[in-house]
């Protein structure tokens, strides 16, 4: 299959933390949980593969392309999502997609109003005045709207009640079904049961696995003794003993 | 390019960065340092600097299309967008002063530096002053930019002092010429046109450099 991201050996280190040789792959039209608890280094991996970080060592490529020579072309063929985040909260929806469109010769604005209409979004509203759940739709519109290949999003259903979690995980099933790529990283594994196709886990700055959803359950029925879920094989993984 | 201005127009952009052009008014008063009035300019360009910052303006930014020193030339494109049209407030309004009431005796008689090539040479160093330091520190975090003004502002009152005390020196009386040109303007002028141009070219080079390294 067509390897859409490509990380190899990816190395970041920071005072109190160090991101060690990471290395995994996304394919087209497969979704991809990238899971661990919070601090484990998945936004420092996102924010490396958005050339937002700089590696120490490791190369990230995306649609076989570097980042050093084809900036624009990759971020064009891209589209970012952060949970909780927004920007211009004061801005209406309508006046950052006038100019968010006009930076992308693929802009499609059928499929623009289409999402828009879909996802229920107010072209009136203002940033600010949007959900947790509909801030992630607005950035999914976005990119959606310039035919993006592949999402990174970071966390975006945090904050999500659980309807608008299912709902997400249901957009993402038939994004993929599109042929778009989506890697989202979490730490809800409710999330994973529903729509990952495979599932990367990362501890402490280092890979633990990056195989098939089946492949990581196998590996992990073993050790714990029968068929685990998603949440089992995160405690047993991080759990460790508390003495207060 | 033209996008990212468009952009920076639309999103980024606080009101109060064109509404503070109307201080470029303050070269028609006599009897205060009117170089106050290009200050005034800078702190309406630091207010879309503050707004830019708490809209994540910069994060957006990176994440489109564009190569990241793209993102920084075209805030300085910007910022030299609102110096330019101050610039040309005030130079507009020194011709009118000098042409029309250069004789006035509030203007003859005025202790403080009136408005004359010598005076748009001291805008355009204060520019430079605010490009080198407030945007030069500014990209060196993308975030931080509370110590880069402050250090702009001491720079600032201290160039103010200097335009309002030259005048005085013996010699330089003519600086203060309210209706005529005369070679010690023209210097100051070019003198300013020279460092402005050469310390926003510097300043850009430095920010892109450091912006290219930055994680964000």
């Amino acid at each position: 299959m067509d390897k859409i991201l490509d990380i190899r050996g990816l190395c970041k280190r920071y005072p109190a933390f160090a991101l060690k040789d990471v290395s995994f792959s996304v394919e087209k039209g497969q979704i991809m949980g990238f899971v661990g608890r919070n601090g484990a280094g998945k936004t420092t991996t996102l924010k490396a593969m958005l050339n937002l970080v700089h590696p120490d060592a490791g190369t990230v490529k995306v649609f076989g392309l570097e980042f050093g020579g084809h900036e624009d072309e990759i971020k064009r063929r891209i589209g970012y999502a952060v949970g909780g985040m927004s920007y211009y909260p004061r801005r209406t929806v309508g006046e950052i997609l006038a100019v968010t469109r006009r930076f992308y010769d693929s802009w499609d604005e059928a499929a623009c109003r289409h999402y828009l209409e879909v996802f229920r979004l107010d072209e009136g509203k203002r940033l600010r005045e949007l959900s947790e759940g509909m801030k992630v739709k607005f950035a999914l519109t976005m990119a959606l709207s310039h035919r993006a290949e592949l999402l990174i999003l970071d966390e975006p259903t945090s904050g999500l009640d659980p309807v608008s979690r299912d709902e997400l995980c249901d957009i993402f099933r038939q994004l993929a079904a599109k042929g778009v790529s989506i890697l989202f990283s979490t730490h809800i594994t409710s999330d994973l049961e529903k729509c990952a196709d495979a599932i990367t886990y990362i501890k402490g700055g280092e890979l633990v696995a990056s195989e098939s959803r089946e492949a990581f359950i196998e590996r992990f029925a073993a050790e714990i003794g029968h068929r685990p879920s998603f949440e089992e094989i995160m405690v047993h993984l991080e759990k460790e003993a508390l003495t207060l | 390019m033209k996008n990212l201005l468009y952009k920076e127009r639309r999103l980024a952009a606080s009101p109060l960065s064109y509404f503070f052009l109307a201080f470029s008014l303050m070269t028609f008063l006599p009897g205060y340092p009117i170089l106050v009035g290009s200050f005034f300019v800078c702190l309406g360009i630091f207010y879309s600097f503050q707004q830019a910052r708490e809209c994540g303006d910069v994060t957006y930014s990176v994440l489109l299309p564009v190569r990241k020193r793209d993102v920084v030339t075209a805030k300085y494109r910007f910022v030299l967008e609102i110096e330019l049209a101050a610039f040309l407030l005030c130079a507009v309004f020194t011709a009118l002063r000098m042409r029309l009431l250069g004789q006035a005796a509030v203007y003859a008689q005025n202790p403080m530096l009136n408005a004359n090539l010598c005076y748009l040479g001291f805008i355009l160093l204060n520019f430079a002053l605010f490009n080198l330091i407030f945007l030069g520190g500014f990209f060196k975090t993308a975030y931080k930019f509370g110590v880069p003004f402050l250090i702009y502002t001491a720079a600032g009152i201290l160039l103010v002092a200097a335009a309002e005390v030259l005048h005085h020196l013996p010699g330089l009386e003519g600086l203060n010429a309210p209706d005529r040109v005369d070679a010690p303007q023209l210097a100051v002028f070019g003198l300013g046109l020279l460092v402005f141009a050469l310390g926003t070219f510097l300043s850009h080079s430095a920010s892109v450099r450091r912006f290219e390294r930055l994680d964000l």
